[in-house]
């Protein structure tokens, strides 16, 4: 483990091990890992541990505690707001996979973790929602695959249900119960992995597979609530990136691959997209994403593009911009995720893979920046579609072969 | 507590948590067009920001050289005024102690909304009896009134 | 005189060198240790200008009560030293000194008064306020030392119009220390009265959850708004964020029920008691309680100096948060004791 920084006197371990909160804090954090364990050691429960076969990397969290990343047979657990909403999000995730050689399962038999639905209309409840998690985990277990998690909506969702299911006699019978009816049995992964922490422990071979020159694109960045403030103690730092004061994925991304990262007033305020705002709240939602955050972003920095890796947070800051531009605000920045942001990096077609012209706020003259000829992409986009149409088979992307089954 | 008539069209109506929103800060076009997408009314309302972004004493000084408001600055919001008000008592938005506050700090956009009902004042002087800092709020109520009718 | 006559005062603050000078008076030898290079405590480390509530000059108090110490026949006092362990029964303790340069000593004493003060809390451990990061956010113990300097700049020499002090860093707080350290609101706002003389046309902002100047502190309080025209915030502060030239403070007006985000020059950190390196170095070198905060624990939390043990007696900050004129008091009190302790078998042979 390394040393805190020799610039500051800041110690966020010392702050982080002082709070003696309620629930979700670093101690109540650290207690349940160590439940978890004993009830693995019980037999209550099957943890699927993060073994050396996945070739794991380590990293340190809040309170410096150690860890393991997997880097290859990952399960994806996708998105389905950016299934549905960002295609070119999870697509380039696994473009990026496929260039790099890293096998994974794409599973058909995956189901949303229903986190939305939880926090936008509050009618899941938590023995169903730790249902759905130890399903789909069980099903990532069989496959021996460690779950790569693509949302930070599930992944907030997921370390809430982890810690009520570790800590909770009767939720985990209950749960067990019904998992049991499916023929399945209660599976808790020892770490939970969010993809962006996988594009952070991996950043070096994106580098490496650099094609564009990014030395003069200004990126900021805004990291999702869900991430790191829900249970604080579970995301990385890097005493190397932003002092470690601040999560290290995307921005470390964005330094690998050689582009500029520009701070802001308020890189602490959520984007908007909340809990149930974005649903019951939307002026609110709108609003706030816009005045809150874009618009400082733009004022502050004139940065050329915002990363961020949640797809609440890129819904959100993306589409927020359309009724203020209406309102004759001028204040616009195009909004991305950090794995298209990587993946056009590494010569990605930006709209066959990167799929950016789902994106509202103008990405124009950032690809021009980067040295995308648009408009070419695009007649080659269009060509693309138009063979689909005449039953040419689209590009599957398909995992390397497993290293072992 | 009711407000006065709701018009049928009182803008910002499908705001879930709308009894929290300031009328002024909400901005619903009658008519507004999204690149050929019509976001007129609720689907294209912005709700302002509120946050205060600077502390302006230029009010609280013309308030100090005004009769009776000399003392504004001794008040440390204990709000003993404002328990003794009569007015008060049956006004939620008459509060001498909150006057005084928004006056000495300068926030604009508050002292707007407040400023009509700083002349339900009767001058009854009970706060002036009470207040343990002497600060005359009696006084500065119309002191108040006397400033901001002059600054406009 | 056997050693058992003699008097150890762990800690040459003000509570220490009240109680050396006072057992030195009685004719009682004594013996001061002091981890550090000079005597004084914290008003001498951290070079306080002046003490509320009347402003006085703190060399009035110290520049006394040190030089008594420093002159008398009867005190050895011993620098840059800490007590390393004690062993022995009450009346004939043994004690072992170790010197910062890595001399020892052994010496006996008949009682011990532990006086060893406090640290104030660092504010690096909490985050929000970019303590050690943002240039101008300082702590007040810092800026006592820059109003004793007669000049307060910011790190770029500009001299600062907008200040802030932000009340409770590192108190009142169950993620810090959950206690109240009772001085800070007077100190902040002398520091804030000083500023006003010192920078004529600059505006502070005292941002505060309760102002608790107590007792006759209380007119402090009163001349800080009425005299000098300071600004008091009902509210908290959740962020600091510097522009580089500025710096950008988020908060929210408890009053207005309004979130603000306002630029100031200077942030000052009201950052409490907390107990320090020496108070648990003389808890385990003398066995004794600390309470769940880490101050020593007196048998009654009523009677600060009877530390529960034979022949141990607690004075000052170490005990619980406190002002100068307090652990005065308190260091005199201890003396007390002590001196009834050496001296009681000398007590009852007279009256016997």
């Amino acid at each position: 483990m390394t040393e805190p920084s020799a610039s500051g006197l800041f110690d966020r371990a010392k702050f982080a091990s002082n709070a003696r909160l309620t629930a979700g804090t670093t101690e109540e954090y650290l207690r349940m890992l160590e439940r978890m364990r004993e009830l693995e050691k019980r037999g209550e429960l099957c943890l699927h541990h993060v073994k050396d076969t996945y070739q794991p990397t380590t990293v340190r969290t809040l309170s410096r505690r150690e860890k393991r990343i997997p880097t290859v047979d990952l399960w994806q657990h996708k998105s389905c707001g950016q299934c549905g909403h960002i295609p070119g999000y999870v697509t380039a995730l696994y473009w990026i996979m496929a260039e790099l050689g890293v096998p994974f399962v794409d599973d058909t038999n995956q189901t949303s973790c229903t986190a939305w639905n939880y926090y936008g209309s509050g009618t899941s409840n938590p023995v169903a929602l730790s249902a759905v998690f130890v399903r789909n985990m069980h099903v990532a277990w069989q496959k021996d695959a460690y779950p790569l998690i693509h949302c930070g909506t599930s992944y907030g969702d997921y370390k809430e249900v982890r810690y009520l299911l570790v800590m909770n006699d009767e939720l985990r019978e209950r749960v067990r119960t019904i998992l049991q009816k499916i023929g399945r049995d209660i599976v808790i992964p020892e770490e939970l992995v969010h993809y962006s922490e996988w594009l952070h422990v991996i950043r070096d071979r994106l580098a490496e597979r650099r094609k564009l020159d990014l030395s003069k694109i200004k990126v900021v960045v805004h990291s999702a609530c869900h991430c790191y403030k829900m249970m604080s103690e579970d995301f990385t730092y890097d005493d190397a990136i932003l002092d470690g004061l601040r999560p290290a994925p995307i921005t470390s991304v964005a330094l690998a691959l050689g582009a500029q990262i520009a701070d802001y007033s308020n890189w602490y305020d959520c984007c908007g997209f909340g809990f149930r705002h974005i649903l019951t709240e939307r002026e609110m939602s709108r609003s706030f994403a816009y005045f809150r955050k874009i618009q400082p972003i733009v004022r502050e920095t004139q940065a050329d593009v915002l990363l961020t890796h949640d797809t609440g947070c890129v819904t959100t800051l993306d589409k927020s911009q359309v009724v203020p531009l209406a309102h004759g605000y001028k204040e616009t920045v195009p909004v991305l995720s950090d794995a298209q942001f990587a993946a056009l990096a590494m010569g990605a077609h930006p709209f066959i893979v990167c799929q950016v012209h789902w994106h509202v706020a103008d990405w124009r003259p950032l690809l021009q920046k980067m040295g995308i000829d648009a408009e070419k992409a695009w007649n080659e986009y269009r060509e693309y579609v138009e063979n689909v149409k005449r039953g040419m088979k689209p590009n599957f992307i398909r995992s390397p072969p497993r290293t072992h089954a | 507590m009711a407000d006065a008539k709701q018009k049928p069209e009182e803008k910002g109506r499908f705001i879930v948590e709308r009894q929290y929103v300031d009328d002024r800060r909400i901005n619903e076009p009658k008519k507004l067009d999204a690149g050929g997408m019509d976001v007129s009314g609720r689907w294209g309302l912005l709700i302002e920001p509120r946050t205060i972004t600077s502390f302006d004493h230029t009010l609280m000084r013309d308030v100090q050289r005004e009769a009776g408001g000399k003392f504004i600055h001794r008040c440390f919001q204990c709000g003993n005024c404002t328990a003794a008000c009569p007015t008060a008592e049956e006004h939620p938005e008459f509060n001498p102690r909150y006057f005084i506050h928004v006056v000495r700090m300068g926030y604009q956009a508050e002292l707007e909304r407040v400023r009509q009902y700083v002349y339900l004042c009767a001058s009854c002087g009970r706060c002036t009896e009470t207040c343990p800092r002497e600060v005359d709020p009696a006084g500065v109520m119309a002191a108040i009134g006397t400033a901001v009718r002059k600054a406009r | 005189m056997s050693d058992s006559g003699r008097v150890l005062v762990i800690g040459g603050g003000p509570a220490g060198l009240r109680a050396a000078a006072d057992l030195a008076a009685l004719g009682i030898p004594v013996v001061l240790v002091e981890r550090r290079g000079e005597l004084g405590g914290a008003p001498i480390r951290w070079k306080y200008k002046t003490l509320a509530p009347e402003l006085r000059p703190t060399e009035e108090v110290m520049g006394p009560m040190i030089s008594e110490v420093e002159s008398h026949p009867l005190v050895k006092v011993h620098r840059n030293s800490v007590v390393e362990r004690v062993s022995g029964p009450a009346g004939n303790f043994r004690i072992a000194l170790g010197e910062s340069g890595g001399g020892a000593q052994e010496l006996g004493v008949g009682a011990i008064i532990t006086a060893t003060g406090f640290e104030h809390f660092d504010a690096s451990r909490d985050p929000r306020y970019e303590y050690g990061r943002a240039a101008n956010v300082i702590g007040i113990h810092e800026l006592e030392g820059m109003l004793k300097d007669g000049r307060v700049v910011c790190k770029d020499g500009r001299k600062p119009e907008r200040i802030a002090f932000v009340f409770c860093v590192g108190s009142r707080d169950r993620a810090t220390n959950p206690w109240c350290c009772t001085v800070c609101c007077g100190v902040s706002i002398k520091q804030g009265i000083e500023l006003k003389q010192l920078l004529k046309d600059v505006e502070i902002y005292n941002i505060y959850i309760d102002v608790r100047t107590f007792g006759l502190w209380e007119q402090l309080y009163w001349s800080s708004m009425e005299e000098h025209g300071i600004n008091f915030i009902r509210g908290r502060v959740s962020q600091i964020y510097d522009t580089g030239k500025q710096l950008l403070v988020k908060g929210e007006d408890t009053l207005v029920r309004g979130p603000f985000e306002v630029l100031m020059d200077m942030v000052v950190l009201a950052v409490g008691i907390t107990p320090g390196e020496g108070t648990a170095q003389a808890a385990k070198a003398l066995d004794l309680t600390c309470n769940t905060f880490g101050f020593l624990q007196p048998r009654h939390p009523n009677v600060h100096y009877d530390s529960g043990k034979a022949g141990i007696f607690l004075a000052g900050a170490c005990v619980a948060p406190m002002s100068v004129e307090e652990a005065i008091l308190a260091g005199s009190a201890a003396a007390m004791q002590a001196a009834k302790f050496v001296r009681k078998p000398a007590l009852q042979a007279a009256a016997g």
